[in-house]
C-alpha cells in the first residue's frame, strides 16, 4: 500500500489529538510519523503519515473534515513537496580508533557532533527519511544506545 | 449582561434554544443544576427511571419533532449510562442534546467519587463533546452544541459539566445566536443536477431508494414530486420509513435483510438506483458485490463520507435532499418524456401482485403478521410507531404500512433493545396529540419496562404492544435458521404476567389470546388515556420472513 501525507490544520486544543488519532485506530490503520507544529496563526499544523488504499485515504479525509476542531485535511503528495526529519543520536562508549571512525562516518553522512564525553558521542542528522535510516542502519545496534526522531515534517512546494 | 451561575445559565441557554422539555435523572455533581430548575415554569423535566431511557426518550423526542431532544445527568454512572443511547441517536443521525455533571475541576483526574472520563467515553460516539473548563465559556459551549447537533447530518452532542463550573457565578450574556463555523455544502452544483437529470432521463427501470436523510431535510414533498414525475417506484430502508406513504402506488415498502420482496428485487432488477440521504447499510444492501448489480447508482448525500462508503457510486451529489431533490425536479420538467417506464412498473406491480404479504391469519397463539394488521387498523395513520428491535421490530418494518414522516421510530443502526418504550415517551411529549405505539417484544420491553413509572407518575399515555413469545425471537430465529434449531439461553419463559407488571405501576393492562381480541382491546388501552400494555401472546415458532441471510443477496432470500 502506497505511503499517504495528511497535513492537518486544527484547533491546538487537549484532545484534537485524541479525535484524530481514533479515526485511524478503529481502521485498524497504523500512523507511521506523526509531528504537530503551531502555525503563526495559533491554530496547529499536524503532518500524519500512514499507508492506505486510495478508497480508504478519501475517506479518512472525509472523516476527519467532520470533526469540529479541523480546518482543513490536505493530501500532500511526498514528490510535490519539501521533506525533512531529525533524528538525535546517542552511542555507546566507543574505543578511541572506532570513536573517530564513527565521528567521520556520522560527518560524512551530513551530521553534526553535539557532545562527546568518555568516548560516547550525541549527533544529531536532518535530511530525508531515507539518508536518515542509512546512517542508522550503518551505524548498527552494537554503536547505537538511543536515537530520538522527529518524524517527517513536510511543505508544499507551491508558493 | 446579568450576573449569575453556570446552572441558571444552563436553563438560560436552553431557553434561547426553546428547549421545552428535558428527560434526565439528578445526582451530585449536577445538583446545583437542577436546584436552578427547581421553580422554572418554561421547561418541563421528566423524571425517568434510569439514564439510558432519558437518552431514548430525547432520541424519539427529536426523531418525532425535529427538534434536539435534551437529556441529563449526574456524572459517573449517571453519564455512562448514557453511552448506549448516545451512541444509538450517533447512528441513526438523531439531534440530541446530553448534559452530564462532573466532578470539580479540581478534582478530575484524582479518581473522584463518582469521577468518570466523559470526554474520553463519549468522543467517538458523539458530533462533537465539549468540557466547560470555565463558566465564561458556558453560553457559547451550549449555543454551539445545538448547532452542531442541527446543522448538516444531524446527531448528538455531550456537555460535560464540572460541578464548580456550575457553582461559580459570572456576568454572563446569553448569544442570541452562534454562528456554526464550518463550511457546509447545501445546494447541488448546476452540473451535479445536468449529470442526475441524464441519468434519470435514460433510465428505463429507475428505482429511488429514500432513507433518513429525506425525512430530516423534509423532503418528502420533493421525494414524491420526483417519484411521480418519472413514474419511479420507491423503496427505502428502516429510517427512510414514511419519507412515502407507503399506501402510494409507487411505494415498495422497505430494503433489506427483512425488507418487501418485490423492494428486494426491483433493486436487483434497475438500471437506475436513484439513493438519496441513504447510507446503504448491510442491513440495507447484502451482499454489496450483488446489490443493484445492473444498475448506475446516483448517490445524495449531506455528508461527503458517506459516498462511496459502502458501495461503488456513479454519481455522487454532496448536498441536503430537498434542495438536491428541488433542482433536480426543477430541471427534469424541462426534459421528460412521459411513459418511458410503464413496462417497468408492469413488471414491479406483477412482482408486487404476486409477492403481497399474507396478514389475515386467523390462528391461535396469534401470527404477528395478523397483530401488525389489527394494530394498524385501529392505530390510524396519525398513530407514531415506535418499535423495540428484533423480530417484533422487522414485522413492524416489514409489514406495518406508515402514512407519513416521523411516524415510524426504531433503532435501525445500533438496533438497541429497548429504546422503543422511553422513545415512545420522548415521542409522546413531543406530539401530545398523536397516538404512540410501542411495537415490542417481551425480551426488549424488560430492558426499560420501568418507564412504566415515568409515563404513569408524568401522565404520558403511551401504548405498548408486547408480541409476547416468550423467546428472543430474532436470536432463536438465527439459531432455527442457523445453528440447527439449537436454542441456546433465548428462552425467556412466561413470567412476568405483562398486564399484572402494568397494573402495578398504575397502567393499563391486558393480553389479547386470540386475534379478534386484539382491536378491541386496543382501541379500549388508547381510550383509557393511561400508559398502556397489551400483551399479545403470539406464535413462538414463527419467523420473520422472506430473509436475506447477513452478507447474502437480496434475490436470495429464505422463504419459508
Amino acid at each position: 500500500m502506497k505511503n499517504r501525507i495528511f497535513s492537518i490544520l486544527c484547533q491546538n486544543a487537549p484532545g484534537v489529538m485524541m479525535r484524530i488519532t481514533r479515526v485511524f485506530t478503529r481502521r485498524q490503520i497504523n500512523i507511521d510519523s506523526i509531528t504537530v507544529g503551531i502555525e503563526p496563526s495559533g491554530l496547529a499544523r499536524i503532518i500524519l503519515m500512514f499507508k492506505a488504499d486510495d478508497k480508504h485515504t478519501e475517506l479518512l479525509r472525509h472523516i476527519l473534515l467532520k470533526l469540529e476542531p479541523i480546518e482543513a485535511v490536505e493530501v500532500i503528495e511526498p514528490e510535490d513537496s519539501v521533506v525533512r526529519e531529525v533524528a538525535l543520536i546517542k552511542t555507546n562508549p566507543l574505543p578511541p580508533d572506532q570513536h573517530w571512525r564513527i565521528v567521520e562516518q556520522i560527518e560524512r553522512a551530513g551530521g553534526k557532533i553535539i557532545d562527546s564525553r568518555e568516548g560516547a558521542i550525541i549527533a544529531e542528522i536532518s535530511g530525508e527519511h531515507d539518508q536518515i535510516e542509512r546512517l542508522l542502519r550503518s551505524l548498527g545496534p552494537e554503536v547505537l544506545r538511543e536515537v530520538a526522531r522527529s518524524g517527517q515534517v513536510y511543505i508544499s512546494r507551491e508558493f | 449582561m446579568a450576573e449569575m451561575t453556570g446552572a441558571k445559565a444552563v436553563w438560560e441557554c436552553l431557553k434561547a434554544e426553546g428547549v421545552k422539555h428535558v428527560f434526565g435523572i439528578p445526582g451530585g455533581a449536577i445538583i446545583s443544576t437542577y436546584d436552578a430548575l427547581y421553580g422554572e415554569t418554561e421547561i418541563t423535566h421528566i423524571l425517568t427511571r434510569h439514564e439510558q431511557a432519558a437518552a431514548h426518550a430525547a432520541d424519539g423526542y427529536a426523531r418525532a419533532s425535529g427538534r434536539p431532544g435534551v437529556c441529563m445527568t449526574t456524572s459517573g454512572p449517571g453519564a455512562t449510562n448514557l453511552v448506549t443511547g448516545i451512541l444509538n441517536a450517533y447512528m441513526d443521525s438523531s439531534p440530541v442534546i446530553a448534559i452530564s455533571g462532573q466532578v470539580s475541576t479540581t478534582a478530575i483526574g484524582t479518581d473522584a467519587f463518582q469521577e468518570a472520563d466523559m470526554l474520553s467515553l463519549m468522543l467517538p460516539i458523539t458530533k462533537h463533546n465539549f468540557i466547560v473548563h470555565r463558566i465564561e465559556e458556558l453560553p457559547e459551549v451550549f449555543r454551539m452544541a445545538f448547532a452542531i447537533a442541527t446543522t448538516g447530518r444531524p446527531g448528538p452532542v455531550h456537555i460535560d459539566l464540572p460541578k464548580d463550573v456550575q457553582l461559580s457565578k459570572a456576568e454572563l450574556e446569553i448569544p442570541a445566536k452562534v454562528e456554526y463555523r464550518k463550511p457546509l455544502k447545501l445546494d447541488p452544483t448546476p452540473s451535479e443536477v445536468t449529470r442526475a437529470v441524464e441519468l434519470l432521463v435514460h433510465a428505463r427501470q429507475p428505482v429511488i431508494y429514500a432513507g433518513g436523510g429525506v425525512i430530516w431535510s423534509g423532503a418528502s414533498p420533493e421525494l414524491i414530486e420526483l417519484a411521480e414525475l418519472l413514474q419511479a417506484p420507491v423503496t427505502t430502508s428502516l429510517l427512510g420509513k414514511g419519507a412515502i406513504p407507503e399506501d402510494h402506488p409507487l411505494a415498495l415498502g422497505m430494503l433489506g435483510m427483512h425488507g418487501r420482496m418485490v423492494a428486494n428485487l426491483a433493486v436487483t432488477e434497475c438500471d437506475l438506483l436513484f439513493a438519496v440521504g441513504v447510507r446503504f447499510s448491510d442491513r440495507a444492501t447484502g451482499d454489496v458485490h450483488h446489490f443493484a448489480p445492473r444498475a448506475k447508482v446516483v448517490h445524495i448525500d449531506i455528508d461527503a463520507a458517506e459516498i462511496g462508503k459502502n458501495v461503488r457510486v456513479d454519481h455522487a451529489i454532496v448536498a441536503d435532499a430537498k434542495r438536491a431533490l428541488r433542482a433536480i425536479i426543477e430541471a427534469l420538467k424541462q426534459h421528460l418524456r412521459k411513459g418511458r417506464t410503464s413496462e417497468w412498473l408492469e413488471r414491479v406491480n406483477s412482482l408486487r401482485r404476486n409477492l403481497a404479504p399474507r396478514m389475515d391469519y386467523d390462528d391461535v397463539p396469534i401470527k404477528p403478521q395478523r397483530a401488525i394488521k389489527e394494530i394498524m387498523e385501529v392505530a390510524g395513520p396519525d398513530a407514531i410507531i415506535t418499535t423495540e428491535v428484533g423480530q417484533c421490530q422487522m414485522w413492524a418494518a416489514h409489514f406495518y404500512r406508515v402514512r407519513r414522516p416521523r411516524h415510524f421510530i426504531s433503532s435501525g443502526g445500533l438496533g438497541t433493545m429497548g429504546f422503543g418504550f422511553p422513545a415512545a415517551i420522548g415521542a409522546k411529549v413531543a406530539c401530545p396529540d398523536h397516538p404512540v405505539i410501542d411495537i415490542a417484544g417481551d425480551g426488549s420491553f424488560l430492558m426499560n419496562s420501568q418507564e412504566l413509572a415515568t409515563a404513569v407518575e408524568n401522565d404520558i399515555p403511551v401504548v405498548v404492544c408486547i408480541f409476547n413469545n416468550s423467546y428472543l425471537g430474532m436470536v432463536k430465529q438465527w439459531q432455527d435458521l442457523f445453528f440447527g434449531k439449537r436454542r441456546s439461553q433465548t428462552y425467556l419463559g412466561k413470567t412476568p404476567d405483562f398486564a399484572k407488571l402494568a397494573q402495578a405501576y398504575g397502567a393499563w393492562g391486558d393480553r389479547a389470546s386470540k386475534p379478534s381480541e386484539i382491536g378491541p382491546k386496543l382501541r379500549e388501552a388508547m381510550e383509557s388515556g393511561k400508559p398502556a400494555v397489551l400483551d399479545i401472546v403470539v406464535d413462538p415458532d414463527e419467523h420473520v420472513l422472506p430473509m436475506v441471510p447477513a452478507g447474502g443477496r437480496l434475490d436470495e432470500p429464505i422463504l419459508t
